[in-house]
This record gives structure tokens, C-alpha cells and sequence, in this order.
């Protein structure tokens, strides 16, 4: 009889493959970032927004403080002209200039401390929610923080500090990261003893290690949740620190102080106290709104659909 | 669970202390002593005449606990009695007096630098320091003694200054006063430990008065309503009752948090934001000499005055030493405005917010759900401040004020627009947290069961999910009187709102470190009582909830 069956010679490398659809992380979360067309549009504003406080105010020649048209009266309470596209306000100031030196600061500033909050709360919230003993250290030191008013801490600091970007920054971020830190502790709980971690402890894997490749990687998409409300909450307190008069000085532009040096002129001259007041709330909506869909995006489990 | 409270109640007592003391450490360390003049009118006219300005410098860092002052009047007069207090304020010696004397026969001013020791000067071609004026002097005073800057009696008299770390300094007038910088422990030790203030019958120490009664004893207060009064205290009424909250007003224990300087100068922090503001309120008031008369006195506050100072006037109106009092004002005082605000718009905030959450959890992916979440993400993303000027503007737009003060306490027009801003900048955070427990109890397996049961989605919502979801929102109450304090610190800004909240910022802009700490103890205590009342409320409404751990946790 012959034999119908032949030798197939051993595949080595195909005992190696599992069948599986091809995946990669970071194509997924930008298809499923740009399969959004309200995400998309922010992206855009936002994007034009942040070029135009870098490029605007390297070509305006503006610094606050300085009213070089202060004795020009024909320069004052101008309307919006091609010119002069905001108006000017009583000093002969152009406001075009002066908001884009605003939203520069109030950029410069929210992501500087966005950063450095993110970066701090992050490593010291991993290893506060990986250690029992630094829980309990940390708890009580949370406990008696937490407990006080967030402007109150802010407004104090900046007043022992005196006024400036620097001064904001750090009364800012020596305030905030706590609070991150607490945000990823409890993350990290809830996943700390999850099986493959426990294996990873079994099979004698350092904490740094277990860290950064096993729970790191998850809280991925908590931290662009993070950022995306932490992001316009800081434009948002220097705008109401400077407005209040405890933020930045004179000699640093900011939308703060512009609002609330043209909040007399509401109903005479609107379109100078409306016009910063309206990109002030431009770039943290859109900001917030491309943070929100990105985070949305980079959770896995939105990928499967 | 008593245990549990007891814990809770010393830690939030040593939270406030804590905060209140880096608060203290931070201002009192770091801002420059000679910033709280920046703004004060009396400094700038005095400020170009170096005595006065020396004085009226270190007696109000004194007043603040920065410094101790001494000048040579008290030094002398403390010295006893083996010192000359006329020789000894003059300070200088018999012998540089007879050269202080032949220099002036001959027309020459003789002027002092801060170390004491004279100078000569006239024109530019003349000068001679307090050596040579000793020794080209024609008297025959003795060298020695002549270039010595303070005589033996003042020498006596300061030396347990010197010792105690005083470091002495003289006025171009050779007078002498000596200086002690305070370390920051000991401002802060001293700020603390006068923090407390109780009242007690052996508080007045008045020399004018030596037969001052010491009791306490129940009484009639002027309206014949029992009170409890007291003579040798601080204050005639210890407790009493009128027909403002809390009715029941007592004035044994007082918190001092030191003067306010330089706005609302000389008056203590908690007088400036606990007392009434605006116009006095006259009344008839009948005073316990039998007299009668219209007057904003508030007989109640009454505070001991001095036998040296009382007036005649005084006499013919009390009886006994109290008559130093208050006045009855038209408007509520700072903290009165900021809780009136901060209640009524809490209430705003929870009957908007949670309704809202709810029918969001109801109908949830349908429109007023999607509607919800897009103003729950325009309110978290747009600035405060923007969403606040937008408010007002479409306040104004129907008829409403854009500053409180422009009609005041007595409109309720001025009212509406702070109240429902304060209320609506919570409404996002309440609405999210409303919706999520909603949404998260209606997958339960016991929500499952009530419909397997058969149980309309009314009855569901209405008696089973909402009672569950309230829990964690109960809990929140307290605390939301927090978030409104903080949101009322720029609503009272831009509304010009008397209040604590406007109080902050333009405390810090002034330069006034007391109140910023006053302030700061204030709204610390609130939020930490607020979180403790919250979690006690939280197991008021749930029995299930334990916040002891019966020592099973890992």
C-alpha cells in the first residue's frame, strides 16, 4: 500500500507564532482619537492658539508694564480695525498683543506645573500606593493637608513669596502634586495585588521594576484624564490669582490682570474686557476637550469596538 | 466609635494648629518687617522725621510681637530706686554736659549718631566727633568720664538689657532706647499661647480702682432678661440672651488673633470681621442709671473702662466701671455676609445639582443626558472668572446690579446674581457624582432583583437606587461648605461683597499678617470641622458604615 501521508519537516519558528490580529497601542489611540471630528476641531484651535502666543508676541515688541503710546491720546480706547484687531485700551496699549503675552504666561504656567505636579505625584503615588508603610506616613500627612482650603494654601504662599511667574509655579506646584500623588495611590491599590503582580512579586521582581513595567503602563490612560482637568484649572487659577491681585506683578503680561484691569469698561468699551475673557475660556475648553477625547482614546478597553 | 471621634477631633485640633503655625512661620519669617508700612497713611506723613518715625516704627512692631521696645523713660522708671531717674533718662554725663555747654556758648548745635556718641558740625569745614570735643574743651572736665555715652545711673539701668540680649540704640536727640528682635519661635510661641483668651473675675487690673468687687453673680441685663454678669472681668455679661442667632451669646472664651494693621488699624482681627458694618442703628436704650435715651449702644458688649478714663458722661449712664461698648450696626458682619452667601448658595447648588444628576442617571444616553454632560464640561473647563463676568453680564442684561453695595444688604436684587454663580460653580462636580452613583447602584444585583419582582422604574429609582446613591453625596454636604468658601473668595471680589472671602485678597495686598492669619485659622477650622461632620453624618444615614476598624484591616 502506499503511503498518501509525506514528512512535513518541523517548523521551529511557526510553534512560536499565535494567531492574533496585529495590534499596536499608540495606532489605535490616535485612530480612535481622530475618529472624533469635535476632537479634531479643538486639536486645531488649541494648536493655533498655543503657536500664536509663541510667534505673536516674539514679533509685537509688547512688555507689560512699559505703556510706550502712554502720552499719545489719538492712540486710546480705539475700536477693533484691521490694525489694531482687538482695539487699544486707555494707555494706547494694542490688547491683540497683550492678550496673546497673556495667554503665552497663562500657557507657560499650566504646563510647567502640569508637568511637574504629574511627574512628582506620579512617582511618589506609585510607590505610596505599592508600600504599606509609606501609606500610613502619608496618609496623615494627606489628612492634615487636605483638610485646608487649596486658594487659601495658594494665596498665602503667594503672598510670604511676592508676585511672579516663578513664585506662582512653585506656590502652584508644591500645593497640587499631593493631591495627584493621592489620585494615583488609589489607582495603584486597586491594582497592586491583581494576579500578575502578585506573580511578579513571587517570582522575586524588584518594586522600581514592577513599577514602571506592570502598573505604570496602566495608569496610562488615568494620567491623560489627569492632565486634560489639571491643564485648565491651573489657566484657570492663574487668571483668578492675577485678577485678584495676589498673582503675578506688574511686569509679567497676563490675561488675569487684564481682565480685571478692563472689568471697568464691561459696557463702554465690551470688546476689550470680552475679547481676553473669550480666549482665556478658548484655550482651556479646547484643551480640555482634546485632554478628554485623548484619554478616552488611550483607555484599551475602547479599542476593541 | 467614641474612641474613633475622640482620634478624629485631637487630629483635626492639631491639623488646625499645624497649618496655622507654618502659616505663622511663613509670614512672620519670610515678609520683611518693614512691609506693612507700604501701606499706611500716618507712616508716610511721619516718615521723614527720624524720632517720631523710630518711635512709631517700633511700637507698632511691638504691638505685633516682632520687637520689644524700650525707651529710656521706662527703662529708668523700672530701674528702683538706687538709680537717678533724671540723670538717668538724660543718660549722659556730668562732665560731657559741662563740654555739651561751652559748645553751645560758643553757637555750635550739638547733634547725636545712633551709637550716642556727639558730633559737632557746622558747614562743611567743621566737624569734631565726641573725643576731640573732649579733649580741645577749656572746662577742665575730666576725659575719661566726658567720652563715655551714658552715665553710671543709665549704665545701672541697662545693664540687665544688655544681658537679656537688647541691643541699644539712640535717637539723634542722644536719647537712648533699646531693641530685642523676636526669634519666629518665640512671635509664634507668643501668637499661640494669647490665642486663648478666658475671662475671668481677676482679669481687670485697673491701679485707679483698687476696690473693685471680684464675683460672679446671675443678674437682669437692661431688657430684665436673666443673664449671667460679672464684675472684675473684661466683659459685664459672661452669657446672655437676645433675640439674634444663637440666641444664647457668651463672652468667656475669646479668641485673640492680635490687632489688625494697617487697614482697619487697632482693632483686633476677629472685632474687625465678627462686628456689625455699615450705619448705627439708634434705639431706644435704658441705661442701669435709670437714664433713657436713643442710641446705638449695644449694651451687651459692654467692656471694663477705667476708673482714670471714664468720663462724666459715662458716669451719668452706668453705674459700674462697664462702659466701654460697642455700637448696634445696620449689616450683618463678614462672616455673617460670607455664611449668609456661602448657605444660600449651597442650597442653590443642591437643588439644581442634584435633581439634575438624578434625571441624568434616569435618562441615561438620552438627550438630557448628553445635555448634562456638555454643561457639566463647559463648567469644568471654562474659567471661573469667565463664567462669572458671563453671568453678570446676562444679569445686568434683566435688571440686576453688578456690585453688591449699589443697593446693599436691604434689596434682595443684590442677592440673586452672587447666589446662583456661587451655586452654579458647584452644580458640575455635585451633577458627575449624582449621575455616577446613580448609575452604579441601578447595576446591582439587588436593583436586578426589585425588577424581577416587578417593581415599576419609579418605585426603583425613587425607593431603592436614590436611597443607596444619597450616601456618598451626604457625605459631601459639609464639605461642599468648603468648595463654597473658596468659590466665594472671587465671587465676593467681583461683586465687591463685604465679606471673609473679599477680606483674603485684600488682606494680603495690604500687608495685614494678622488677619491673613486670622483668616487662615477661620476657614482651616471650617473645612476640618466640615469633613468631620460629614463623615459622623454619613454613618447618621447609613448604620452600615463603620469608621472605626474593628482591627481586622490589612
Amino acid at each position: 500500500m502506499e503511503n498518501k501521508f509525506t514528512f512535513v519537516e518541523l517548523q521551529k519558528d511557526a510553534t512560536e507564532h499565535i494567531a492574533a490580529p496585529h495590534y499596536s497601542y499608540w495606532k489605535s489611540v490616535f485612530r480612535r482619537f481622530f475618529s472624533s471630528k469635535v476632537a479634531i476641531i479643538m486639536l486645531v484651535i488649541s494648536l493655533a492658539v498655543i503657536l500664536m502666543s509663541i510667534i505673536q508676541p516674539m514679533f509685537s515688541g509688547y512688555v507689560a508694564g512699559l505703556n510706550p503710546n502712554i502720552n499719545d491720546q489719538s492712540l486710546r480706547y480705539l475700536d477693533m480695525s484691521f490694525e489694531h484687531p482687538f482695539g487699544t485700551d486707555g494707555y494706547g496699549n494694542d490688547v491683540f498683543d497683550a492678550v496673546w503675552a497673556g495667554t503665552r504666561t497663562s500657557l507657560f504656567i499650566s504646563f510647567v506645573v502640569t508637568t511637574i505636579t504629574t511627574v512628582i505625584g506620579t512617582i511618589v503615588g506609585m510607590f505610596w500606593g505599592y508600600s504599606k508603610k509609606m501609606d500610613t506616613i502619608m496618609l496623615e500627612i494627606y489628612n492634615v493637608v487636605a483638610n485646608v482650603p487649596f486658594t487659601l494654601l495658594v494665596m498665602v504662599l503667594m503672598y510670604v513669596l511676592g508676585g511672579g511667574l516663578w513664585q506662582l509655579i512653585f506656590a502652584l506646584s508644591c500645593t497640587s502634586w499631593l493631591g495627584v500623588a493621592y489620585f494615583i495611590r488609589v489607582q495603584v491599590m486597586i491594582i497592586r495585588d491583581r494576579e500578575y503582580n502578585l506573580a511578579s512579586r513571587c517570582l522575586g521582581t524588584p518594586t522600581t521594576k514592577v513599577l514602571i513595567h506592570n502598573i505604570l503602563p496602566y495608569l496610562i490612560s488615568v494620567l491623560v484624564t489627569s492632565i486634560s482637568r489639571d491643564i485648565p484649572s491651573y489657566i484657570s487659577y492663574e487668571v483668578f490669582l492675577s485678577y485678584l491681585g495676589v498673582g503675578l506683578n506688574a511686569e509679567t503680561a497676563s490675561l488675569g490682570r487684564l481682565i480685571q484691569e478692563h472689568s471697568g469698561y464691561m459696557t463702554s468699551k465690551p470688546h476689550i474686557f470680552w475679547l481676553p475673557v473669550f480666549v482665556c475660556a478658548l484655550i482651556s475648553v479646547s484643551l480640555y476637550i482634546v485632554g478628554q477625547t485623548l484619554a478616552d482614546a488611550s483607555d484599551p478597553r475602547t479599542h476593541m469596538m | 466609635m467614641k474612641q474613633y471621634i475622640l482620634g478624629r477631633v485631637v487630629r483635626s485640633i492639631i491639623s488646625i494648629f499645624a497649618v496655622v503655625s507654618i502659616a505663622c512661620a511663613l509670614i512672620y519669617g519670610l515678609i520683611p518687617h518693614e512691609k506693612i508700612f507700604n501701606n499706611d497713611p500716618t507712616w508716610k506723613k511721619i516718615a521723614s522725621d527720624p524720632v517720631a518715625s523710630i518711635t512709631y516704627k517700633y511700637q507698632k512692631w511691638e504691638d505685633l510681637g516682632y520687637v520689644d521696645f524700650q525707651n529710656a523713660g521706662d527703662i529708668c522708671k523700672l530701674a528702683g530706686d538706687d538709680v537717678d531717674y533724671n540723670k538717668c533718662v538724660r543718660g549722659t554725663t556730668d562732665a560731657f554736659e559741662l563740654v555739651k555747654a561751652e559748645w553751645e556758648a560758643k553757637g555750635y548745635t550739638v547733634m547725636y549718631k545712633d551709637d550716642g556718641t556727639a558730633y559737632v558740625k557746622q558747614g562743611i569745614d567743621f566737624y569734631e566727633e565726641q573725643p576731640s570735643l573732649c579733649k580741645l574743651t577749656e572746662t577742665g572736665a575730666n576725659y575719661d568720664e566726658c567720652v563715655k555715652t551714658r552715665n553710671s545711673d543709665l549704665e545701672k539701668a541697662v545693664s540687665s538689657y544688655i544681658e537679656d540680649g537688647y541691643v541699644l540704640n539712640y535717637y539723634n536727640t542722644g536719647t537712648l532706647y533699646a531693641v530685642r528682635e523676636n526669634t519666629v519661635p518665640e512671635i509664634i510661641f507668643g501668637y499661640i499661647s494669647n490665642l486663648v483668651k478666658i475671662d475671668t473675675p481677676w482679669t481687670v487690673n485697673d491701679a485707679s480702682n483698687p476696690n473693685l468687687e471680684r464675683k460672679i453673680y446671675p443678674g437682669l441685663d437692661h431688657n430684665n432678661i436673666p443673664a449671667l454678669k460679672c464684675s472684675g472681668c473684661e466683659s459685664q455679661y459672661l452669657l446672655y440672651l437676645d433675640g439674634k442667632f444663637p440666641f444664647i451669646h457668651q463672652n468667656i472664651i475669646k479668641l485673640n488673633f492680635g490687632i489688625s494693621y494697617p487697614t482697619y488699624s487697632g482693632l483686633g482681627t476677629m472685632d474687625v470681621i465678627g462686628q456689625g458694618q455699615g450705619d448705627p442703628v439708634k434705639n431706644e436704650v435704658h441705661y442701669d442709671t435709670g437714664l433713657t435715651a436713643k442710641s446705638a449702644v449695644n449694651l451687651h458688649s459692654c467692656k471694663y473702662k477705667s476708673s482714670s478714663t471714664m468720663s462724666s458722661d459715662d458716669a451719668k449712664k452706668f453705674a459700674t466701671n462697664y462702659a466701654d461698648c460697642d455700637t448696634n450696626k445696620k449689616d450683618p458682619s463678614m462672616i455673617g455676609t460670607s455664611y449668609l452667601f456661602g448657605i444660600l448658595g449651597i442650597i442653590v447648588s443642591y437643588g439644581i445639582g442634584l435633581p439634575a444628576g438624578i434625571l441624568m442617571a434616569q435618562k441615561k444616553d438620552k438627550w438630557q443626558d448628553k445635555l448634562g454632560i456638555v454643561y457639566i464640561n463647559v463648567m469644568i473647563a471654562t474659567p471661573s472668572l469667565a463664567f462669572i463676568f458671563f453671568m453678570k453680564m446676562l444679569g445686568n442684561k434683566i435688571g440686576l446690579p453688578d456690585k453688591f453695595p449699589s443697593l446693599g444688604f436691604g434689596s434682595i436684587k443684590s442677592y440673586i446674581l452672587p447666589v446662583i454663580i456661587l451655586g452654579l460653580l458647584s452644580t458640575a462636580g455635585l451633577m458627575i457624582w449624582m449621575r455616577r452613583y446613580m448609575v452604579d447602584q441601578a447595576n446591582s444585583d439587588y436593583v436586578k432583583f426589585a425588577r424581577a419582582k416587578g417593581l415599576s422604574q419609579k418605585e426603583i429609582f425613587n425607593r431603592h437606587i436614590l436611597k443607596n446613591a444619597i450616601i456618598p453625596i451626604v457625605n459631601g454636604i459639609p464639605a461642599s461648605i468648603v468648595l463654597c468658601i473658596s468659590g466665594a473668595v472671587i465671587t465676593e471680589s467681583v461683586f465687591a461683597i463685604p465679606g471673609m472671602g473679599k477680606m483674603l485678597p485684600d488682606a494680603i495686598n495690604a500687608a495685614n499678617n494678622n488677619m491673613i492669619i486670622t483668616l487662615t485659622f477661620i476657614f482651616t477650622s471650617l473645612s476640618v470641622i466640615s469633613l468631620l461632620l460629614g463623615d459622623l453624618l454619613m454613618t447618621l444615614v447609613d448604620p452600615r458604615i463603620q469608621l472605626s476598624s474593628k482591627g481586622d484591616s490589612r
